[in-house]
């Protein structure tokens, strides 16, 4: 696919610099291209018509003028307490759930890159969660979380309704957000650990460094550029879930699970409040690269 | 190799627990289904769960394959999901590489679109991506839904390969550059081993996401005849989150179990990919 | 690198060969003469009766009419709505359309569905009573009234019972000519409520429709219009049903706690197992209680209990026309056949509900006592409009403010003045925004 690109060139290494940024330059337009159409038409195209959508008052119907009403919408949301209680909500998920997926694969990923027996088949088995349809992983956690038929209940030998509970639907939620997200944090995590060159580690044991100091000192800093990669995305993703929520408790007990996008979606889908609900969506969009933003100019420098 | 011998019993011990603490916290679901799928309805319905049914029955796959086309509707959703995943990998990969290795405004705008497409929501997009799609006639069809689903994995697909490609030391491109090779040389007998496990996991990725996606095959596909897997397995379900749990399980299984198989012949790749790098490298 | 190419020429020969086959299907709807009208038919059906009876009824239609074709298009309760408003935003929607009253009134207003005012055939519009009719007749977004689908199914509230507990506290057993009050349905709650079991449980996940149509029984209506505009109220007839709920849970204390939280369906385990004796649910439940229901368990199902009246608000399922579809005329004439009273006895079969045909009610099936379907069709005659469906807004009132005010009161969280206070201020907030 990259004949295109690679077709040997003569080389021209004493032609000068400008030749050879200008040689570069295509290249890199070339390599780039076959990513840029499909990004292009299906992806930047819709969200630029989205984002214009936010600053009017279009509604998903067909009997509606839509009119141009700049920030009008932003105004609204920043005044609406349920999207600040959503908003609050939403953080608190995204937050504890990257986390603790990280913390989890990163666990995980170490164990399965051991030299462990049935190494093969727990890899496989790791991955279930991700497998699943999310239609089916919303059913499944309903059943595990059933008050009187579930399992949990009969394991823990107690009786309580998950889900319903003010304090403990969000929680529960949580659990399930970070076992959806496992998987493909681990899977990338552990091909990570497997870029890493082994000499590095003989040379760390030739050193004579025991085995948190080479975590600490080799793993950790050699993982480091994957392990910002799948954090960022997976705070993204969380933040933009829905369908568990959705499936799982629809945004209760009193909307103690009302994520911004369950909102957003609400709004969309089901009032047909279109332009308020591209707001809403561009706002999050907005906060969230806010802090990524900042995180990820914070591992840079550290980097450095 | 000789790290793993190293270690004390007594912390291979507790490695072992710990996997197998995760394995049953991450599989457990699958056993589950396996048991739900061969319950009857009376049993699904006791307050006491059990493991394994007193009675089986495999009333729920011959209810699920009755009522529901899902052996066409999974080999519709295989084809999707390999022509998205490998297209996917072939589109993006060249586009990692120069992520990777070039620094100009190009790249940055790249990579700060991997972002931003991530973080805008579906919602936004949706509905105007329906309309183009309509347009060129895209709707009702399967390449359609691989053109969407290619769009929607790419960013992160690209993401994931540029970090892999990134991993690869720039200086063994140009040890071999410099021994004499050119550039694809080098790429091809230098980068592309080391980069092997990265690509699988790419694939695997792009390969799953087409699998289940749910939202965008909902609105894009219409005819019976072109409806993939996870658009049958909600037929299970009624209003309210009703829901016929016993063909709905069994529907999931034969949902799940692709998934699975395709890593578990993948995961051996990654492997293979990983010695193959180690040798040369 | 040999591989890749391979694998990439590979993926352009076959995606061409996917194109083909692909594509091939769907685009025959520009008919040249003599080909057939195509309609696309998508259905909700679920259940697995009701899926053959659905199957069956279509392709009955197509062998006697090779010029009008129906594909039927299976879709799911779940996201019918979702797909619906893309669909219809792309002007690329299914020709008949199942869904039900509450969706369509959103839909109607925002001009996706056919007017079929003037397009009923005589015998189906006698054949359905008006107060079914009046489910599916909505404003227009315009100001004008239209009726947006033929009603055909319907669900009542009933309660089904565990026999051996109802026997047991020696209560009357009530019937569809004398049913409980409300004071004779708390008090047999309390009578059944000992040593462990409780007389009744509440399912209140979801408590927004299930109060609302019940509450119907008081005359409380939720809704006021007066000139033109529509606000919340919660007067005393409103809070009738809600009190007596809240007492049952902690007064008499004769209300399971653990089923609040709990979906429709969710509870039947318990049931099963004798927790409590009592679960007013609705009609289509029967269903799941005589599939899953141990043997040796028996059930019963009760008449709802009335207050000033028997009446329950009603909610139906229903077919519709797309505005763009361009056969509404042949879609008419299915929709007619589909729900012709043979047929409609068929699918409230197979789905546990009710029919609105009047000569489908007659139906044998309709009336036996086996699974309790003579208490069932019975209780159809109680159905009135509930009044909620025909409020512009009614939907955002009920997520964003019903639902966790209800929760919370029945939570036994806030008082019922402040949950009157709140679904009466908040509520009119959120109705404001469809005034405008």
């Amino acid at each position: 696919m990259t004949a295109t690109v690679t077709r040997p060139a003569p080389p021209r290494r004493s032609r000068g610099r400008r030749r050879r940024i200008s040689r570069q330059t295509r290249e890199l337009w070339l390599l780039m291209l076959p990513a840029m159409v499909p990004v292009l038409l299906f992806s930047v195209g819709p969200l630029l018509y989205g984002v214009g959508l936010a600053f009017t008052d279009a509604r998903n119907t067909r009997n509606h003028e839509t009119s141009f009403v700049g920030l009008e919408n932003f105004a609204e949301l920043l005044s609406a307490e349920d999207f600040w209680s959503s908003f609050k909500i939403g953080a608190i998920w995204a937050v504890s759930v990257t986390v603790l997926q990280f913390l989890a694969a990163l666990g995980l990923a170490l164990l399965l890159n051991e030299r462990l027996w049935f190494r093969g088949l727990a890899r496989v088995l790791a991955v279930v969660p991700w497998a699943m349809p999310p239609v089916v992983i919303g059913l499944m956690w309903k059943l595990v979380y059933h008050p009187d038929a579930g399992i949990l209940n009969d394991l823990l030998g107690t009786d309580i309704n998950w889900l319903a509970d003010f304090s403990l639907a969000l929680p529960a939620i949580i659990v399930v957000g970070v076992w959806t997200g496992m998987p493909q944090t681990t899977v990338v995590l552990l091909a990570g650990l497997q870029g890493i060159g082994k000499e590095l580690y003989e040379a760390g044991e030739v050193d004579g460094a025991g085995r948190w100091r080479r975590f600490w000192n080799i793993t950790l800093p050699q993982l480091r550029p994957v392990i910002v990669a799948i954090t960022s995305l997976d705070f993204v993703w969380n933040i933009n879930q829905f369908g568990l929520v959705y499936v799982l408790t629809q945004g209760g007990p009193g909307g103690q699970t009302r994520l911004p996008m369950l909102f957003a979606y609400e709004e969309a889908f089901r009032y047909r409040m279109a332009g308020y609900a591209s707001m809403l969506g561009l706002t999050m969009a907005i906060v969230v690269l806010a802090v990524l933003g900042l995180y990820l100019w914070r591992q840079m420098r550290e980097t450095k | 190799m000789r790290r793993a011998d190293s270690s004390p019993v007594g912390i291979r011990v507790l490695q072992y627990v710990a996997l197998a603490a995760f394995i049953v916290f991450l599989a457990f679901p699958l056993l589950w289904l396996l048991s739900t799928a061969l319950k009857t309805p009376r049993e699904l319905a006791l307050t006491d769960p059990t493991w394994i049914p007193d009675n089986p029955t495999l009333a729920n796959f011959s209810d699920a394959f009755g009522e529901q086309d899902l052996v066409g509707a999974a080999a519709r959703s295989l084809v999707v999901a390999l022509f998205s995943s490998v297209i996917t990998v072939l589109v993006s990969l060249p586009a990692a590489y120069a992520m990777a290795r070039y620094r100009s405004l190009v790249n940055r705008v790249a990579i700060g679109w991997v972002l931003v497409s991530q973080v805008f929501p579906f919602i936004l997009i949706i509905i105007p991506l329906f309309m183009i799609l309509r347009d060129i006639g895209l709707i009702n069809t399967l390449p359609g839904l691989v053109a969407v689903h290619v769009t929607f994995t790419l960013p992160f697909a690209l993401w994931m390969l540029q970090g892999y490609v990134r991993a690869v030391p720039r200086e063994l491109e140009e040890a071999a550059a410099v021994d004499g090779a050119t550039r694809l040389r080098s790429i091809a007998s230098v980068v592309a081993p080391l980069l092997m496990p990265g690509v699988v996991a790419t694939l695997l990725f792009a390969f799953i996401s087409s699998w289940n996606e749910f939202m965008f095959a909902l609105v894009i596909l219409q005819d019976p005849g072109v409806m993939t897997l996870p658009l049958t397995l909600v037929r299970f379900t009624g209003p309210e989150g009703v829901a016929r749990l016993g063909p709905l399980a069994a529907a999931s299984l034969m949902a799940t179990i692709p998934s699975l198989i395709f890593f578990a012949i993948i995961q051996r790749r990654l492997k293979s990919g990983l010695m193959a790098g180690a040798v040369k490298g | 690198m040999r591989i890749k190419s391979a694998l990439a020429a590979a993926a352009i020969v076959a995606l061409a060969a996917a194109c083909g086959s692909g594509g091939g299907g769907g685009d025959s709807s520009s008919s040249s003469g003599n080909e057939p009208v195509k309609l696309d038919f998508l259905s909700l059906a679920w259940q697995k009766e009701s899926v053959a009876a659905n199957k069956q009824i279509v392709d009955e239609w197509n062998k006697a009419n090779p010029n009008i074709q129906v594909t039927y298009v299976q879709g799911s309760w779940d996201n019918v709505n979702d797909q619906l408003v893309t669909q219809f935003a792309g002007g690329t929607a299914p020709d008949v359309i199942h869904n039900d009253s509450p969706a369509l009134a959103g839909f109607a207003s925002d001009g996706y569905l056919l007017d079929l005012k003037d397009k009923l055939p005589a015998e189906l519009k006698s054949d359905i009573p008006q107060a079914a009719w009046d489910t599916v007749t909505f404003d227009d977004g315009k100001g004008a009234q239209g009726v947006y689908g033929v009603p055909f199914l319907q669900e009542s509230q009933v309660i089904i019972a565990n026999k051996k507990l109802l026997d047991a506290s020696g209560v009357r057993v009530p019937t569809p000519d004398q049913p409980w009050t409300w004071d004779e349905f708390s008090a047999a709650a309390k009578k059944m409520t000992k040593g462990g079991t409780y007389g009744v449980a509440w399912a209140m996940k979801s408590p927004v429709n299930k109060t609302l149509n019940l509450a119907l029984n008081f005359g409380g209506t939720f809704f006021q219009t007066s000139g033109g505009k529509t606000t919340v109220k919660v007067g005393p007839e409103e809070r009738e049903v809600l009190q007596r709920i809240h007492d049952q849970l902690y007064k008499d204390k004769s209300a399971d706690p653990g089923a609040l939280g709990q979906g429709t369906a969710d509870p039947l385990p318990a049931f099963y197992d004798g927790k409590f004796a009592m679960l007013p649910a609705g009609v289509y439940l029967r269903q799941q209680v005589a599939e899953q229901a141990p043997e040796g368990f028996e059930w019963v199902t009760l008449p709802g209990p009335t207050g000033t009246s028997a009446q329950q608000g009603a909610v139906s399922q229903t077919l519709s026309i797309s505005q763009d579809s361009e056969h509404v005329d042949e879609a008419m004439k299915f929709i007619a056949f589909f729900l012709n009273g043979a047929n409609q006895a068929k699918l409230a079969k197979g789905d546990w509900l009710l029919p609105t045909s009047q000569k489908a009610a007659d139906d044998p099936a309709m009336t036996t006592k086996e699974n309790g379907w003579d208490v069932a069709t019975a209780s159809a005659k109680n159905l009135v409009v509930a009044p909620f469906l025909k409020v512009k807004g009614f939907d955002e009132w009920k997520t964003k403010v019903a639902t966790p005010v209800l929760q919370q009161y029945f939570g036994n969280k806030i008082t019922i003045d402040d949950a009157a206070a709140k679904l009466v201020e908040d509520g009119n907030e959120v109705l404001e925004r469809y005034q405008r």
